[in-house]
């Protein structure tokens, strides 16, 4: 077993690691109701109604709220299932600028 | 964001003896609703439309059927279509990015957003009554097609640009005061069912 190099061991472990998460961000929309947006967020995340409604009106007074941090993997998956009900997503890094 | 209106706004002109119930809980885990006949038409009309628009996309002809087989397509850019692009948005700010994403998961969104357009069409097709009767994933599968809908009719209200205000008063040979009773009415229908299910979950 040839050993394995620390320092791109170390790169490995970098890239692969939680200390820069990728985030979910959900975009404010003129046509989804707040009460769905709401509903989509306890549905999908499992959030309270207290938290979801949180969120919902962070979207609505600011334009935009993270909903989910994680692998960037983890991520794309939770913008495919905000797309499957209608809500505007995207997913970047969580060091990158809103 | 939008919001629904309280009082249920009128779909057809001459519409004086129903009830203003739209969806209302019945029991643990159904969500009943009772359409008239020309409202089920109406709903039927527009959900096969959006069945319609999330078939074949006809920017495109030359898909591998294996690479379609397990999800994959060979066109990454977005649609032309303002409605298909507002139903099937980018994920990643970053268009290679978005490019990438959508050519491996496109396909999904748009028969995850199809089976819930169908499962609409055939709790429709299947009471001639207008007597829905949906549990809490039928009802999941209507609100998704619903908001799907009032994302299509938006874009063609331009809802973005035009206040709730502007589409109001609209004058009576507008073509688009049509679309616009329609959008409120699926608002307003939709609220009704997420005050059911919410009520579900407290």
């Amino acid at each position: 077993m040839p050993k394995v190099d620390e320092k791109i061991d170390a790169e490995i472990k970098e890239l692969f690691s939680s200390d820069k998460p990728w985030i979910t961000i959900v975009w404010d929309d003129p046509v989804n109701l707040m009460s769905y947006v709401t509903y989509v967020l306890m549905e999908l995340f499992g959030f309270t109604k207290e938290k979801a409604h949180e969120l919902m009106m962070q979207v609505h007074t600011q334009g935009k709220a993270v909903v989910s941090t994680g692998s960037r993997e983890e991520m794309e998956h939770d913008v495919a299932r905000l797309h499957e009900y209608g809500l505007w997503a995207t997913l970047q890094r969580g060091d990158q600028a809103l | 964001m939008g919001h629904a209106s309280a009082r249920r706004p009128s779909l057809m002109s001459r519409e004086v003896d129903e009830q203003p119930s739209g969806f209302i809980r019945h029991g643990n885990n159904d969500y009943v609703a009772n359409f008239s006949p020309s409202e089920s038409e109406v709903l039927v009309n527009l959900v096969e439309q959006i069945i319609e628009l999330l078939g074949e996309r006809t920017d495109n002809h030359s898909d591998d059927p294996l690479a379609a087989m397990v999800g994959i397509t060979s066109h990454d850019s977005p649609p032309d279509d303002e409605v298909l692009l507002r139903l099937l948005p980018n994920a990643y700010a970053d268009q290679v990015d978005a490019s990438e994403f959508r050519r491996y998961t496109e396909l999904t969104l748009r028969a995850k957003k199809s089976a819930h357009a169908m499962s609409m069409r055939i709790d429709l097709k299947s009471s001639p009554d207008g007597c829905i009767e949906v549990d809490h994933e039928g009802a999941n599968a209507w609100l998704g097609a619903m908001n799907d809908i009032r994302l299509a009719l938006g874009v063609r209200l331009k809802v973005q640009e035009n206040s709730h205000e502007d589409l109001e008063i609209l004058a009576p040979d507008d073509p688009m005061r049509g679309v616009y009773a329609v959008y409120s009415w699926l608002g307003w229908l939709q609220e009704s069912l997420i005050q059911a299910l919410m009520d579900d979950s407290l």
